[in-house]
């Protein structure tokens, strides 16, 4: 099976290893990942200035350029699922028609055909986890894995129908399907801080530590997620403050290192807070 | 030759005055061919109004009237028993609906005048080809069947019985006293539940009218008011209720343990259990689904055990028939599932409990006799946060409405924590203190002065923190975020109604509202009768509400039941469907349109039977008659025809 698929910027950046180990292992788990050709940035945050069509055209194009490719596009950053699948809507949205014409005149390329916005989790999900569980070759052996999704993935809840907000299932299903065992806890759907990692660290990093922590009470010995930002705020709160460090690896990478790739392919240097030595120590690696 | 018809028209203050031009229409009536009359007063269901009617038809001689006002929902029966007074048959007396059907949804008056002309028009019509008909008089069998039995049900049964009718009280747990028995005191008198609640229970266990039957539930209704036949499951007990003594050696002796459902999960009971030692009836019961006899293992300990044989492994489920005039319907509530509010961590953070778990940990036969501890370990929390609202008036992932009870079983709650555990804290996060009720209010003014706190805010999640459990709240009259350690958190879920009711109101045809509660025949006036004839209701299944309440409605139902009872004979509305035999080719669309099997073919004849008094006038079989042979009485098709054709 062949899907449309759009990295975004940041998994041509910081987040690399997101992107090789989703390419990878879409590859192990049985199916084709077909980047468009000459996309661009999605926005990165959704605009919520009703008035503000200029902040459209870029997801818009996205989309012009996934309906001439088929009729899904399927995306691994959190942020990038977001701002995609709430233009989408709004494309479709009743009172949006005028609107949608400006935009589309804007936009140099044509719409084929309606588009689906799903996320890589979705696909792996419409597989079924007993096809993927077949094809895992390194077992997580147990290893104690909070999901964390934080807030892009499944809000606002009637746009992206993603999974319940308030407890999403669709990773920790994920990692006990690798043979990890899933953790509960209570921050599974919590800002990270986001942005104000720039200009507010500290309330950024109060946010992630508290995530961190509350998983660690849930016995959680490392926290995948699906989305770069979090990722980096995870990691880099921990590293400031420096005390007791929990691992924060992407999903795909996990999936990887389950499905069995190399781990050079892992991109594991990419991670700030190397993850070698715990894995080597669960005998992962 | 026509008849003389006199046509009346209602001001209803302003309710038609106020839209519709009353003269000028006085004025067009009259000139409708047959009126002989048309009159107006301000209010014609008042006594002057009916008296003007009364003496019309005398002086005039009318034949039929018209009596142009509100819907016949409202009034019909009003008018048509001042027609009788005045010698009239009252089927010759009709409503134009020129309220609900005009003057309330028309703003233009002179189209409304206009409209409301033709309305009475149709109905001078109708009135013309009307015939003079008789009730219909129907036997009652005078025994009364009260489904649940909590503590609205109990006080149905009781009411109805000690006026020296027959009940049969049916209940589908082991024993009777419903969610009341679970609880510990009761708002706002601190009287302990089960001191109130056992004298009743033993009176309705031991009354000589109430057929009292546990672990039973409605399998299938039949017939119509006044002669219901009833057909009701009883579950294999799988011991023998007149031989077991209630001893409870068995309960010791039995290997199995399972979590109570009674105790909210925290304990354990055996297989072979009763609910709680007082239970009425005070006998065992075998939770089949976990003992090992009869799930095919080796065992059979009780069997042993048990001094009086009472042990039935081989019991079967039974099907009682009885036969009722009257219905009552308290099928009570649960309590809505909060581990659908993600957020607030209930089943999975430790030490997050709902209220009646809590009711449980306060009760003298609960889980720590009534010192209150947390489930978790045992331990005396020293700060219990009380979160209200925890699926009430949440439009978005619980329920719209309010629950009602909970404000005051939280200033409980919070009370009775307090004088526990005297250095403790009890913080109350809620939206809005409601205490409407006798001593309410009071009540909520001693939990504060007696220093619990009350803050207000909705809660936004609550997790886990080490061994404690922290509280995101809000104090929105400080404009401060809060965040609350506390050793225990006590939701008070929002009130649903039971779901075994609502799927038993699903199979009688009883109307429930969007959330299941049962739905009174009229919201003030008629509260405790469902719409269906010879179905009443009371508790918590039609709402939420506490305990008094509860037990005032369960009297109304009775006093309901029992004014039923004291008729010699029901009578039937005589607008029912007839057959023309000549014309009937007993083809059987009438009976499979039928929706209360009041149609069938006699397969002797070919020719459909109509039983008059299970027919509700409809008309859906006179619509489904391919010959035209069934005609609804004074809707017959010349009529509708004449009326449809002015």
């Amino acid at each position: 099976m062949k899907y449309p698929y759009y990295p975004g910027c940041t998994l041509y950046s910081k987040a690399r290893n997101l992107d090789r180990c989703g390419r990878l292992a879409a590859a192990r788990a049985g199916f084709e990942l077909e980047e468009l050709p000459s996309w661009n940035c999605c926005g990165a945050i959704y605009n919520t200035n009703t008035d503000d069509l200029a902040a459209q055209v870029g997801p818009v194009r996205v989309l012009a350029k996934a309906s001439q490719q088929g009729r899904r596009l399927v995306t691994l950053c959190a942020a990038c699922y977001n701002v995609l699948k709430r233009a989408n809507e709004r494309l479709h949205a009743t009172g949006f028609e005028q609107d949608r014409q400006r935009i589309l005149e804007f936009v140099d390329e044509p719409f084929e055909q309606d588009v689906e916005v799903v996320h890589y989790l979705e696909v792996l999900k419409e597989l079924g986890w007993d096809a993927i569980r077949q094809r895992v070759v390194r077992s997580l052996n147990g290893l104690k894995v909070a999901s964390y999704y934080g807030c892009l993935m499944v809000r606002p809840r009637e746009v992206l129908k993603f999974d319940d907000p308030e407890n999403p299932v669709v990773m920790d299903e994920l990692m006990a399907t690798l043979g990890g065992e899933p953790v509960r806890f209570d921050f599974k759907a919590e800002c990270c801080g986001g942005y104000l990692v720039i200009n507010r660290r500290a309330v950024a990093d109060a946010c992630s530590l508290r995530v961190v922590e509350n998983a660690r009470t849930w016995g959680a010995e490392a926290i995948v997620t699906t989305c770069p930002l979090c990722q980096y705020n995870l990691e880099s709160a921990q590293l400031r403050r420096g005390t007791v460090l929990t691992p924060v690896f992407y999903f795909t990478q996990i999936l990887g290192l389950a499905l069995g790739l190399e781990p050079a392919e892992l991109g594991f240097e990419d991670n700030k807070l190397d993850p070698v030595p715990f894995l080597k120590e669960k005998g992962l690696l | 030759m026509k008849r003389r018809i006199g046509v009346f028209v209602c001001h209803c203050g302003i309710n038609i005055a106020g839209v519709v031009k009353v003269p000028e229409l006085v004025e067009r009536a009259k000139n409708i061919p047959g009126v002989v009359t048309a009159l107006d007063y301000v209010y014609c269901c008042s006594d002057p109004g009916q008296r003007l009617i009364r003496e019309t038809i005398q002086k005039e001689r009318l034949e039929g009237i018209v009596v142009a006002c509100c819907s016949p929902n409202l009034h019909e029966a009003t008018f048509r028993k001042a027609a009788a007074e005045a010698g009239l048959n009252p089927y010759l007396c009709e409503i134009a609906n020129i309220r609900e059907q005009c003057s309330w949804v028309t703003s233009d008056r002179d189209a409304a005048t206009e409209k409301a002309e033709g309305i009475v028009r149709t109905m001078v019509a109708k009135v013309s080809h009307d015939q003079p008909l008789v009730r219909l008089g129907v036997p009652i069998v005078k025994r009364a069947l009260v489904v649940g039995a909590g503590i609205a049900g109990i006080q149905a049964a009781l009411d109805i019985a000690n006026a020296g009718y027959e009940v049969v009280l049916v209940e589908k747990e082991p024993s009777i006293g419903g969610h009341m028995a679970q609880l510990s005191e009761t708002f706002p008198t601190l009287d302990c539940s089960q001191c109130i609640l056992t004298p009743k229970t033993v009176e309705a266990g031991r009354h000589p009218k109430i057929r009292l039957l546990t672990y039973s539930e409605v399998a299938e209704v039949s017939g119509f008011v006044g002669n219901f036949r009833v057909k009701i499951r009883q579950k294999p007990r799988y011991v023998d209720l007149d031989a077991c003594t209630g001893c409870g050696i068995c309960l010791e002796k039995c290997p199995v343990r399972v979590e109570s459902v009674f105790d909210r999960n925290l304990t354990r009971r055996r297989a072979i259990y009763r609910l709680f030692p007082q239970a009425v009836p005070n006998k065992v019961v075998i939770d089949a689904q976990h003992c090992r006899q009869l799930q095919g293992k080796k065992c059979g300990v009780c069997a042993k055990v048990c001094p009086a044989q009472a042990i039935r492994y081989d019991d079967q489920e039974r099907i009682v028939e009885e036969e009722v005039g009257a219905i009552v319907l308290a099928t009570g509530y649960e309590l809505f599932d909060s581990r659908r509010l993600g957020a607030y961590g209930l089943g999975v953070v430790p030490d997050v409990i709902d209220s009646l778990a809590f009711e449980r940990i306060l009760s003298a036969s609960g889980p720590f006799a009534g010192e209150v501890r947390r489930p978790s370990d045992g331990r005396v929390p020293k700060r219990v946060v009380f979160v209200q609202c925890a699926g009430s008036r949440d439009s978005n992932q619980g329920v719209p409405y309010c629950s009602k009870i909970c404000c005051m079983y939280t200033a409980k709650h919070a009370l009775l924590y307090r004088h526990r555990v005297h250095d403790g804290e009890a913080v109350v996060c809620y939206i809005d203190v409601r205490t409407p009720g006798k001593g309410f209010e009071e009540f909520y003014r001693r939990a504060t002065d007696e220093g619990v706190q009350y803050l207000r805010g909705k809660v936004s999640k609550i997790f886990r923190r080490g061994d404690r459990v922290v509280v995101w709240a809000a104090d929105t009259l400080a404009g401060k975020k809060l965040e609350i350690e506390a050793d225990m958190v006590v939701l008070a879920s929002a009130v649903v109604p039971n779901p075994d009711g609502v799927a038993l109101a699903r199979r009688l045809k009883i109307p429930v509202d969007g959330w299941g509660f049962l739905s009174e025949a009229h919201p003030k006036l008629r509260p405790v009768e469902t719409l269906t004839a010879g179905f009443f209701l009371c508790g918590c299944g039609q709402g939420p509400k506490d305990i008094p309440e509860t037990v005032a409605q369960a009297s109304g139902a009775a006093a309901k039941v029992l004014a039923m009872f004291g008729q010699s004979e029901l009578y039937h509305e005589p607008v029912t469907a007839v057959v023309d035999e000549e014309i009937c080719v007993g083809c059987g669309n009438c009976e499979r349109t039928c929706a209360y099997e009041a149609v069938r073919v006699d397969p002797h004849r070919g020719k459909a039977v109509v039983q008059a008094v299970m027919c509700e006038g409809c008309g859906a079989c006179s619509v489904a008659c391919p010959a035209g042979a069934i005609n609804l009485k004074n809707f017959t098709k010349q009529s509708l025809t004449e009326m449809v054709d002015v």
